[in-house]
């Protein structure tokens, strides 16, 4: 059951890095998430399906991602409008896109064929199953982990961060801004599907309908990851939005768990997503109402000593 | 260096809110001059310099860089030969980033490739470079720049500008921003650069005794186009009054605004 969560929790943190790179690096408002993460999934389960094997499922699932990112910053670049909508276009053709992908159905059951999830008990056969499958995700969330903070320390990762935090500056280097925001978006859409893929094989089936509300789930978990620590390093703040989606994941498992006790369905878990995301902005806020009215009394009383100072001192002279 | 001809750049045209921002406007910069440009709000300085760095597109008229048209060269293009610094010292750098991923980037000019090239070495190179500051930044490498005050993040976008190595320089009234011992500062750095790099250098300054003290020439703006362009001797003579004088005579009028914002 543990593992179980943990297991979710890491194919998840695999789409929340794409999240974080398109909302937090490239300061890009992409909604194209809530398609292309079931793009992956339907990609993943079609070459499946078609015996194409696991590893090529991921590999086409991500690609398929990344085309996607990819028209989105093209449709923001090109016609000039803001990435939310281009975003929103992208996702609601997504949506046909994904059921044609699926052969015009919106579900498409893994049952009885091999995926990532059954091999890895084969291949780690010392361990336990569940335990089998987690060492499995572990593994390739890691590695997807590492890659991408080797990728953020190049110069090019660097210079679509610094694309993000100013565009300006960017322009004035020599760089066009629209090859970095289509690279940035096809490599933020390639994890999301790439996750997605991930999740298909999983579960045993990829929906159509798998990718809603994925953006605000993504946002809560990286707004909990950064409840855990600050930092501008890059491995630790992909590091902090693993845990977030760990943390997030565990969060709802239990309010599917124990809900039902205040009768919870699954249903409203999406509610209690976005109650999650107001509530974290809400003591994000407060925190820094908190230490600045902190540092303003600091201040005052420094102040205070040092009136007290200058008046022992006059009154000594 | 530099060739403009017959430029005009007109805002909204054909609606109602309709303006010429410069009309027919030539100018020959030769390399290695250092030219003060002033002239009162709305004589069309910066657009001068949005027309020339590819910000905008000119409406009618040619632009040639280094001999080469760039009339229609996009502005990152532009960006290899031309180095801008503007009033506002958030636009020069990424506050997000650390010092040194800042400087880093502008290290190479143009679409990065997939290679680490900050590493020790580079990072030593950075650090004797901050020092030239005196700012204490040397230290800091690894700070976020927001954390920066104005004045530290003008100076470092000064030594970012001058890292990517431009032939010419875009300075729009790069000091106004900031309080005058730090403006003195990033001053002192700016002329020292431009002195050990031969950068061929315009600057847009409000400050009189600053536009007849640094250059070999010196022009007037108003209304879209050069009304005086003096060159070293007669530069060189110049005051303050003289120069508020001159522009008096050419204009036949006076206005008591333009003379207000002339004689800071």
């Amino acid at each position: 059951m543990l593992e179980g969560i943990f297991v979710d929790g890491l194919i998840f943190s695999i789409m929340v890095i794409g999240v974080l790179i398109s909302y937090r690096i490239l300061d890009f408002a992409d909604l194209t998430c809530d398609g292309s993460f079931a793009t992956g999934a339907a990609v993943a389960a079609m070459v499946i399906v078609n015996g194409g094997g696991s590893g090529t499922a991921l590999v086409l699932a991500a690609i398929s991602g990344a085309i996607a990112g990819a028209i989105t910053a093209t449709i923001h670049n090109e016609l000039k409008i803001p990435g939310l909508l281009a975003g929103i276009l992208t996702m609601t053709m997504l949506y046909s896109i994904n059921i044609r992908i699926l052969g015009g159905r919106a579900n498409v059951p893994l049952l009885r064929i091999d995926t990532l999830y059954t091999q890895f008990p084969r291949f780690f056969s010392f361990f336990s199953t569940s335990w089998a499958l987690l060492v499995g995700t572990l593994l390739i969330a890691f590695i997807i982990k590492e890659l991408i903070d080797i990728f953020f320390r190049t110069d090019l990762g660097i210079s679509i961060g610094a694309m993000g935090s100013n565009e300006q500056m960017i322009i004035s280097m020599g760089a066009n801004p629209k090859t970095l925001k289509i690279i940035g978006m096809a490599l933020s859409n390639a994890l999301i599907a790439l996750s997605g893929g991930l999740l298909a094989q999983y579960q045993g089936f990829a929906d159509a309908n798998l990718g809603q509300g994925m953006v605000v789930q993504g946002l809560a978990a990286i707004m909990i990851g950064e409840f855990l620590f600050d930092s501008n390093k890059i491995s630790l703040i992909t590091l902090r939005v693993m845990l977030g989606a760990i943390i997030y994941k565990a969060l709802m498992f239990f309010g599917r768990y124990y809900g039902y006790y205040i009768n919870l369905t699954p249903s409203d878990l999406k509610l209690l997503t976005g109650v999650l995301v107001i509530i974290s902005l809400i003591i994000a806020q407060t925190r820094s109402a908190a230490s600045s009215a902190d540092a303003r009394k600091k201040a005052l009383r420094r102040n205070k000593e040092r009136r007290e100072h200058q008046k022992e001192d006059q009154q000594h002279a | 260096m530099l060739n403009i001809e017959q430029m005009t750049k007109v805002f909204f045209p054909g609606t109602v809110n309709e303006k010429v921002a410069i009309e027919y406007l030539d100018l020959q910069v030769q390399e290695g001059d250092f030219i003060t440009i002033v002239g009162s709000n709305g004589s069309g300085k910066s657009t001068l310099f949005n027309l020339i760095g590819g910000t905008y597109e000119v409406t009618s008229g040619t632009i040639l860089l280094n001999g080469k048209d760039v009339t229609n060269a996009a502005e990152h293009r532009r960006a290899f030969t031309i180095g801008r610094i503007f009033q506002d010292p958030t636009v020069g750098t990424a506050a997000k980033m650390s010092i040194e991923d800042n400087m880093i980037t502008a290290y190479t000019k143009g679409l990065k490739g997939l290679k680490v090239s900050l590493n020790a070495a580079k990072r030593a190179l950075f650090k004797e470079e901050l020092a030239k500051l005196s700012m204490g930044l040397e230290h800091r490498l690894k700070d976020n720049v927001g954390l920066l005050s104005g004045g530290q993040r003008q100076a470092l976008t000064l030594l970012m500008t001058v890292l990517s190595r431009p032939k010419m320089l875009l300075l729009d009234e790069h000091t106004a921003a900031l309080d005058p011992r730090n403006a003195q500062i990033v001053m002192d750095l700016t002329t020292a650069f431009i002195n050990e790099l031969n950068l061929t250098t315009l600057m847009i300054t409000h400050n009189m005794q600053h536009a007849i003290d640094f250059g070999n020439r010196l022009i007037m703006m108003d209304e879209g186009n050069i009304i005086l362009d003096l060159k070293e001797q007669e530069k060189k003579s110049l005051t303050v009054p003289k120069l508020v004088q001159m522009f008096k005579d050419i204009k036949k009028q006076e206005y008591a605004s333009d003379e207000a914002l002339l004689t800071m």
